[in-house]
């Protein structure tokens, strides 16, 4: 396991309707918004898409399969500057919704994933890591 | 053409008064940095009303887009403000990649409304030698996700890469296709006078190039670059006292699937929701694919035009990197596409670029031979009378699409 370098990459825009899920991560959970039909969808609102039906949360069991990826040889910001190429992937959920991830070696969270150990298709789960007090980033690394 | 649904019949009402591109201008494209972002739309804006042979005081509208130099929420006003007019109508469209045809469209409906009659559509920036660090990575973050997608360090380059991985994934796509459609734009931007990369590049070249994000090289991306673009709308019968042939607007379209790329369903509905713009220009129009004689697709990245072709019924689905490594989409080929380089070889201003090569190609005018100050070439297609163009915001997002015509369009 490496010593994990202090987090300079962008962390996520904050909004009231979103502070369960950021809750729910940092206490290593991990949970998925629901429409007002019970069916899980991404990314949290407060009100459903489509309807603007109420919302309800339920626990996921963080499984899913690789739908798309991009080897990312320059990240968006400085702070990307010297890192190995990152992998950011789509994720489809065994519950259904699809969701942004980046892939990555171990349970930490950290490093990245190497460029050749991805393809469309390949099982993984989640990692959670803690980047600041505050935010526990869901990333995802290959299924054993 | 009395077929149609009763949106597609009120589409051509509209355009039946003759709606057409009156006037159109270009300044030098690339590193501009001796020059601000309102002095290269001024710039640009004298060498449009030059070829309409107009003056400012003829103008009584302008729409523009927006700048990422010089922010401000009220773009078409304080660009007024500083060439001095006037104008009684003002709008500023700001949907990205689509705003350029999107700008063209609402002149048209001011134009149909009775609030002005002589519209100038102007866009232009330095974005490559005015841009703050801090602005780059605004820019960067527009169009992701500011919680659930730009924390993973998804660039835009990125986002599109994701799109077109599982595009090439499901259509047994290889690398080769997309490093066609670069080398096939190669050439056609060694002909533009204007264009800022002026080099022919091989499939080879390409492939050999430093990775961004796959399946991006460097050279399968958009350039950044300085310059402005215009063109000026009214009618047919405003047109008729002007100094150039009016290309006429007789198609419009528009079509959005999603606005992150997480929220992308599949390949098949981001090809349907862009697709739609294109269709439904042409359906508007009263044509078919097979009638057209030049393309002037979005090529953000080397990807882009492919599914737009696909999308637009161009070419069936899967088979539009075939299609351009065939040769098809080079001058002389079935249907010359980007013929003045595109995003990614001439410059990056949306789709301005697209619309004013489109005009210029049905007013006989793309051959630049005759600039031999700048080396240019001819990229003309012989007797082009029928164009599609389009513009695309975001990650394949929305989409706007025009069909130009060097001939009026038929009573509606």
């Amino acid at each position: 396991m490496s010593e994990k370098p202090a987090y300079t990459k962008p962390l996520p825009d904050l909004r009231p309707e979103d502070a369960t899920f950021w809750d729910a991560l940092r206490e290593h959970r991990f949970i998925l918004p629901c429409d007002d039909a019970g069916k899980p969808f991404w990314y949290p609102r407060k009100y459903a898409p489509g309807t603007l039906g109420q919302t309800s949360w339920m626990d996921a069991s963080g499984q899913g399969t690789v739908y798309t990826y991009s080897t990312h040889f320059i990240g968006p910001s400085k702070s990307y500057k010297g890192d190995p190429p990152h992998i950011v992937a789509l994720i489809d959920l065994d519950e259904g919704p699809r969701m942004m991830t980046i892939l990555v070696k171990d349970e930490d969270g950290f490093p990245s994933l190497d460029a050749g150990d991805v393809q469309i298709g390949m099982r993984v789960r989640i990692v959670f890591d803690d980047v600041t007090d505050e935010i526990t980033m869901p990333k995802f690394t290959p299924a054993a | 053409m009395a077929e149609g649904t009763p949106d597609v019949r009120e589409a051509r009402r509209m355009l039946a008064k003759g709606i057409c591109i009156a006037g159109v201008g270009e300044t030098e494209q690339g590193i501009i940095s001796d020059r601000g972002s309102f002095e290269l739309l001024a710039e640009v804006t004298r060498t449009t009303l030059d070829d309409a042979g107009l003056e400012l005081k003829d103008i009584d509208g302008i729409v523009t887009a927006f700048s990422f130099v010089e922010s401000t929420l009220m773009h078409s006003t304080t660009l007024a403000d500083y060439m001095g007019m006037k104008p009684g109508y003002f709008a500023s469209v700001a949907v990205g990649g689509a705003t350029a045809p999107l700008m063209a469209v609402q002149a048209a409906l001011a134009i149909d409304a009775g609030l002005a009659e002589v519209v100038l559509c102007v866009r232009g920036d330095n974005t490559r030698s005015g841009i703050s660090s801090s602005g780059m990575i605004a820019m960067a973050r527009e169009m992701s996700h500011g919680a659930y997608e730009a924390p993973f360090g998804l660039t835009t380059i990125g986002g599109y890469g994701l799109l077109a991985q599982r595009y090439m994934h499901e259509h047994n796509v290889p690398q080769e296709a997309l490093a066609a459609v670069v080398a096939t734009q190669s050439e056609h931007a060694a002909l533009k006078w204007n264009a800022m990369l002026r080099n022919v590049v091989t499939i080879e070249d390409v492939l050999a190039d430093r990775w961004i994000a796959t399946p991006f090289h460097v050279m399968d991306c958009s350039l950044v670059t300085d310059g402005a673009a215009a063109f000026i709308v009214t009618t047919e019968t405003r047109a008729k006292s002007m100094k150039k042939k009016p290309v006429y607007i007789t198609g419009i379209g528009e079509g959005f699937s999603h606005q992150y790329i997480s929220q992308a369903e599949s390949v098949a509905s981001v090809r349907d929701g862009l697709g739609r713009a294109g269709r439904r220009a042409m359906e508007v129009a009263g044509i078919t694919p097979q009638d057209l004689d030049v393309a002037e697709i979005y090529d953000s990245f080397s990807f882009t035009p492919l599914i737009a072709l696909e999308g637009f019924g161009i070419c069936g689905v899967g088979e539009a990197g075939d299609w351009v490594m065939e040769g098809h989409a080079k001058l002389g080929g079935t249907l010359p596409m980007n013929t003045h380089g595109g995003l990614i070889r001439q410059a990056h201003l949306g789709a301005m670029h697209h619309i004013i090569e489109a005009v210029l190609q049905l007013r006989g005018e793309a051959d630049d031979s005759g600039r031999t100050e700048f080396n240019g070439g001819n990229h003309q297609v012989p007797d082009a009378r029928l164009a599609i163009t389009n513009g695309s915001g975001g990650i394949l997002a929305a989409t706007s699409a025009l069909v130009l015509s060097s001939e009026p369009p038929s009573a509606a």
